[in-house]
């Protein structure tokens, strides 16, 4: 089990009153599960994601990265938990507009005391894997909106994290570049064993995942697992 | 890739800027070398032994400006070589030698520099009507003895303007060390001035002032030169201590109409007056640049911050802790610093050197340890500037990258 989440609860403190985003959320991940996350709008998905990545934080309840308690942790053990286990994908990319491909991919890795050449290696390796090597000197806005995804996608990688956070990560692209995109998601976790929390609005790509979350109003209201699925299939049969 | 990089690349993205981050620095810090600059040089020319110099009396004329010793002579207006005969002539008492002065700036292959027509001693000796007056024979100190506290200190007034020249042909010229050097003229060489040309008789040795850049020659020759006959700009006069106690001044105000009389030592320590203004005003300003470029800097700085808000939060997505946000600005901040300083000292050293000779009548050179100082206060305002918004772009939450749609 890489992550646990018991009784976890945020409310957000607003001038209209308190918003329950999360209310007693309860799961546990597996190493090398891929989570999808859905819900409709408003129903705390971001506010997980987040909270889980400790950049929020939370009112109650108990968040376990393996021994870390993401919970409890100050801003800067957050920070190096970041930096060491997990990569981010956004719906907007967030790419920095003034740094090539290559430069993107390779940003978390300029606060790792690292070679300059083992750096640059390894990034240049991940946008082989995403397929854009040839693109390694393009600025993001000489890129497609797939291919931006792309390299925030190598970004997320390049520190090796055992977690990768993302959120809608295919809600800015048209559905034949969203599925190249999951599928690329599918692949590295597959291929390199990281564990996978991905938002998603769409239904199909829910069904990339083995587990699959359902928010309403901040409450997980179906939890879907392919494991206890088949395990429940077994005993049946 | 690693944060100073990171910080490099950003800095070159957005260098159409910086003009309007470094401009209030930029212009505090050249003002104040600028100054410093121009003060350096004239303190210099007040470092002359005073008590030396209480015993000379300066015959101007009325309009001249006296604000600078050094300078008070150039291109002021003129009155008549005759006035030195009416003092040889009179009945006044105590005056032991004169020195009639022509000063003009003139242009060689367009470098400026000061012409000065001096009368050798032989020739106001030799005067008849002066023989009998006693003018030339008695040696000062016996008057105006020196005071053991300079001696000490070892002040020692050689420029030239003080001493009188024994002889000096018609197309004789003697240099200042720098004006020497400027026209590459060596001992025996000869040099054409304003279509004339002279031997250089002797290149004196270097004294730190204006004295430097002047080129002496005889006083006719000058007068011929530059086309004003029977004129001069300025007769110094050595006098005794006691006799300028007894209204010296005054008597001589007496005959000499239209100039403006005076010692030297008045001169001087207006001039110092005037120096101590500089540095006061230099103070001013350094106060002005602490607040108006350290406001200007975190003013910009804080714009930077807001543009890259969502650059920011990305940085602390990915692990930036608080503290490598704080660097990366303050290193934005140190870099803004060191041009605002060299941009600064440069333009202020320039300035200095174009106006000095301009308006002063002072050869400014730059200084170079001026840069250390201009560097010194740029940084240190720019890195106060910087600490607010640093601190700002510390709290921005990282996750803005995450909740727009
Ligand atoms: N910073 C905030 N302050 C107050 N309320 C917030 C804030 N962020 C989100 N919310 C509220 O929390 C709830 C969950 O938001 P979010 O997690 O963004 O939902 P989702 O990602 O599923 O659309 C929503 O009702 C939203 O209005
Ligand atoms: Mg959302």
């Amino acid at each position: 089990m890489i992550l646990r989440v018991v009784s976890l609860n945020k409310k957000y403190q607003h001038i209209d009153g308190e918003v329950d985003a999360l209310k007693d959320v309860n799961f546990d991940v597996n190493q090398g599960d891929f989570v999808t996350i859905t819900g409709s709008s408003g129903s705390g998905k971001t506010t997980l994601l987040l909270t889980l990545a400790g950049l929020i934080k939370s009112t109650s309840g108990i968040i376990l990265f393996k021994d870390f308690r993401i919970d409890k942790a100050t801003d800067g053990q957050l920070s190096a938990f970041r930096k060491n286990n997990v990569g981010f994908v956004m719906q907007s990319f967030a790419l920095i507009p003034y740094l090539t491909a290559i430069e993107n991919v390779m940003l978390p890795l300029a606060i790792f005391n690292r070679p300059k050449a083992q750096k640059y290696n390894a990034a240049l390796e991940l946008l082989q894997l995403v397929g854009l090597d040839n693109r390694k000197n393009h600025l993001p806005k000489e890129l497609s909106a797939g291919q931006q995804q792309r390299v925030a996608i190598a970004r997320a990688l390049v520190n090796n994290p055992s977690l990768i956070l993302a959120d809608e990560p295919t809600g800015n692209l048209d559905p034949s570049l969203s599925a190249d995109i999951l599928n690329l998601l599918k692949k590295i976790n597959r291929e390199k064993k990281v564990t996978m929390l991905m938002v998603t609005h769409s239904p199909a790509a829910a069904e990339f995942g083995n587990t699959r979350i359902h928010l309403q109003n901040g409450r997980i209201d179906n939890i879907f697992s392919k494991e206890i699925k088949m395990n429940l299939e077994a005993v049946i049969n | 890739m690693n944060v100073q990089k990171l910080v490099w690349l950003e800095f070159k993205q957005h260098k159409s800027q910086l003009i309007s981050g470094l401009l209030a620095i930029t212009l505090g810090i050249a003002v104040i070398v600028g100054i410093r600059s121009i003060s350096v040089v004239s303190e210099k020319a007040v470092a002359i032994n005073l008590d030396n110099l209480g015993a000379n009396i300066l015959v101007l004329p009325q309009a001249s400006n006296v604000d600078n010793y050094y300078s008070a002579d150039i291109d002021a207006p003129t009155f008549p070589e005759e006035y030195v005969e009416r003092i040889a002539t009179s009945t006044i008492a105590g005056v032991d030698n004169m020195s009639p002065k022509l000063t003009r700036r003139i242009t060689i292959n367009g470098q400026k520099y000061v012409l000065t027509g001096i009368l050798p001693k032989n020739e106001l000796a030799s005067k008849p009507i002066w023989q009998n007056s006693g003018l030339f024979g008695a040696e000062l100190q016996a008057s105006c003895g020196e005071s053991p506290v300079n001696e000490d200190l070892g002040y020692k007034d050689e420029k030239l303007q003080r001493k009188s020249v024994d002889s000096l042909a018609m197309d004789d010229c003697m240099m200042g060390s720098s004006a020497a050097q400027r026209l590459t003229a060596k001992e025996g060489e000869s040099v054409v001035i304003e279509g004339k040309t002279f031997k250089v008789a002797k290149v004196l040795s270097e004294t730190g002032t204006i004295d430097d850049d002047r080129i002496f020659a005889h006083l006719h020759a000058v007068q011929d030169l530059l086309g004003i006959k029977d004129q001069v700009s300025a007769i110094e006069i050595m006098g005794c201590c006691n006799a300028i106690s007894d209204g010296l001044l005054g008597k001589l105000r007496n005959i000499l109409p239209d100039t403006r009389i005076t010692t030297i030592g008045q001169i001087v320590s207006t001039q110092i007056q005037t120096n101590k203004m500089m540095n006061k005003v230099s103070f001013v300003f350094l106060i002005i640049i602490i607040f108006v470029g350290g406001i200007s800097i975190g003013n910009f700085m804080w714009a930077n911050v807001n543009e890259r808000r969502k650059e920011i939060g990305m940085f602390r997505m990915i692990g930036f802790s608080k503290t490598i946000i704080y660097q990366m600005l303050l290193a934005k901040a140190f870099i803004l610093g060191i041009l605002g300083g060299v941009i600064g000292y440069i333009i202020g050293t320039a300035a200095a050197m174009w106006l000095g000779p301009e308006f002063a009548g002072l050869t400014v050179n730059a200084i170079p340890a001026l840069i250390f100082i201009s560097l010194l206060i740029s940084i240190a305002v720019s890195l106060i500037g910087a600490i607010i918004p640093a601190y700002l772009a510390g709290k921005i939450d990282p996750f803005n990258n995450m909740q727009e749609g």
